[in-house]
């Protein structure tokens, strides 16, 4: 309930977007090349350390999910979409797991090994690792 | 439709469970020993939740149609009546067994007018085995064998999947007639992947046989009473992608070299020995900003036509082209305008020739359109929309649905709505 109340409060002004991993092994996972976007796209599909990488996204209207796309991609929620729907229906890849809430998504990737995510503010947790402080 | 859901799910859920369980087993117990003082209680559910959902995934889609239309008939028989004939439905399956083995598999239930009949088709849509036998962190390069599908411009590949398109009805260049021709091929894929500093590339390069196409036959012959079939023998459908800025602009080079021939089914068949060779070249850009966007393609098609019997060949080259425009008034509201333009045989594009030739009327040889229609994502998975087009022509319309070619109209409307759900 917390964060529900806290993603309304942040509502409508421009929102924090913190890109988040699983903390086992975060430090091993990542190598220098990685982006973002590649790794929202499904391009880069695995970690360093060969581990499938689990990604996990809100709803394409969330709002935290617009502003996530433009702020740390830099793309629109419709292109994402394009990718990933031409991969769905023809075999060719599969789609991250599309939750539901903020709140859902500090849950899947607090128990989610090699898991990535995003969510609108920093934390303190010690199962939460954040992108950006490689 | 009980029937195929059934089967879908029973033989291929089943194995490909089984397997995921055997093969994630240690995965499971690592996950479990980490997370045991938390998950205690719900154990059993959410690590085999986990598994399920990590390496296994479902899709699907269901899109209904409504369609009214003047002079023509549209799937099934909307001509000043309304048709409800278009229904698409697919459930998938995807397993990712191993990082550089995967399986995935499509049903298909597709009604689409006279072509399909009353109770529809079902069909395995895809289904194949994909191996990645070289991965590296800007790239990979694979094959796959089994039925895939063609990337043959922007939509060929999921153009029964109502929500990839912009409009109901497909630019003409995706040409409902050959479908059959164009949805997938049985055979095997080679593909590579290569992102790079100046963008990001994809080529795919399809092998194998196409499906039996009945509509073709028939546009080939325009003879309703043709009784045997066309078989495909082996041919290919390639193409390059390439796309830079996350897509906002997109580019493709499709190439197409299919071939068929007529296997009579009573003695005295005068299409006996007929043969179709099709070579074919679609040139595919795309702008793709936050509001707008444009979208062009171009095919040229080499065609021959061969009739032993009759002693005739024919060699019509047919050119298809389309401009199209939309614009986001919301994120979830987008307009799209179209102009298309199809030509069956360059050197005759106003079918004087061919109605001297044959009788037919002229306008079966050409058809230019202009579509508007209006699309509403009420959510990310539902949408709805509407459209109308002012048809000029009758070259691209299902001879199935339309069976009397003498009576085609030249000058015709259509109206059509559309709702459809994915996940």
């Amino acid at each position: 309930m917390l964060y529900i109340a806290l993603s309304f409060c942040m509502l409508p002004s421009v929102q924090a977007v913190e890109v988040i991993m699983n903390a086992s092994d975060s430090k091993e996972l990542i190598k220098e090349n990685m982006d973002l976007r590649s790794i929202f796209s499904m391009r880069t599909r695995y970690w360093a350390n060969n581990e499938k990488i689990r990604v996990f996204v809100l709803p394409d209207n969330h709002i935290l999910h617009k502003n996530f796309v433009k702020q740390k991609l830099h793309m629109f929620p419709h292109q994402l979409r394009r990718t990933w729907d031409r991969m769905t229906y023809t075999g060719t890849g599969q789609p991250p797991i599309t939750v539901d809430s903020v709140a859902e998504m500090l849950e899947k990737i607090k128990h989610t090994k090699y898991s990535i995510g995003y969510i609108d503010r920093r934390i303190e947790d010690e199962k939460i690792y954040f992108f950006d402080t490689q | 439709m009980k029937k195929f859901i059934f089967l879908i799910l029973n033989s291929l859920a089943y194995t490909m469970y089984a397997l995921s369980f055997s093969l994630n087993a240690q995965q499971i117990t690592e996950d479990t020993q980490a997370d045991i003082a938390l998950q205690q209680e719900t154990f059993n559910w959410s690590t085999l939740k986990k598994t399920w959902e990590d390496d296994i995934q479902f899709h699907g889609f269901f899109s209904q149609g409504l369609f009214h239309s003047t002079g023509n008939n549209v799937y099934g028989k909307s001509k000043d009546s309304v048709s409800a004939d278009l229904t698409e439905i697919g459930l998938n399956m995807s397993y990712q067994a191993l990082n550089n083995l995967s399986f995935a598999a499509q049903g298909l239930y597709r009604r689409a007018g006279a072509s399909t009949g009353d109770a529809g088709e079902v069909t395995l849509d895809f289904a194949f085995a994909d191996i990645t036998f070289l991965s590296f962190s800007q790239g990979r390069l694979g094959v796959r064998g089994g039925r895939i599908k063609n990337p043959w411009g922007f939509y060929n590949e999921t153009r029964d999947v109502a929500s990839t398109h912009p409009t109901i009805f497909l630019p003409l260049i995706y040409f409902e007639r050959s479908r059959a021709l164009l949805i997938a091929i049985d055979g095997g894929q080679l593909y590579a992947d290569y992102s790079s500093p100046i963008g990001d590339f994809l080529f795919t390069f399809n092998y194998g046989y196409s499906h039996d196409n009945k509509e073709l036959l028939l546009a080939i012959t325009s003879d309703p009473d043709v009784s045997g079939k066309l078989d495909s023998d082996p041919g290919f459908m390639t193409q390059l992608h390439y796309e830079i800025m996350g897509g906002q602009y997109a580019f493709a080079i499709s190439y197409a070299d299919l071939n068929s021939s007529y296997t009579s089914s009573k003695s005295f068949d005068p299409y006996t020995g007929l043969e179709s060779n099709i070579d074919s070249l679609m040139l595919s850009a795309q702008y793709n900003g936050e509001k707008f966007s444009l979208v062009g393609e171009y095919n040229i098609q080499w065609n021959s036509f061969s009739f032993p019997q009759a002693g005739a060949d024919f060699s019509p080259v047919s050119e298809y082209w389309y401009i199209q425009a939309s614009y986001r008034f919301l994120d979830n509201l987008q307009m799209t305008i179209r102009y298309d333009s199809s030509s069956q045989d360059k050197s005759d594009r106003s079918g004087k020739n061919f109605h001297a030739a044959t009788g037919l009327p002229a306008h079966l040889m050409y058809t230019q359109d202009a579509v508007i229609g209006l699309r509403w994502d009420i959510t990310p998975s539902w949408m709805l929309r509407a459209e109308y087009q002012r048809v000029h022509g009758a070259s691209t319309v299902s001879l199935l649905d339309n069976p009397d070619l003498s009576k085609l109209v030249k000058d015709w409307n259509i109206y059509a709505l559309q709702v459809s759900f994915r996940f």
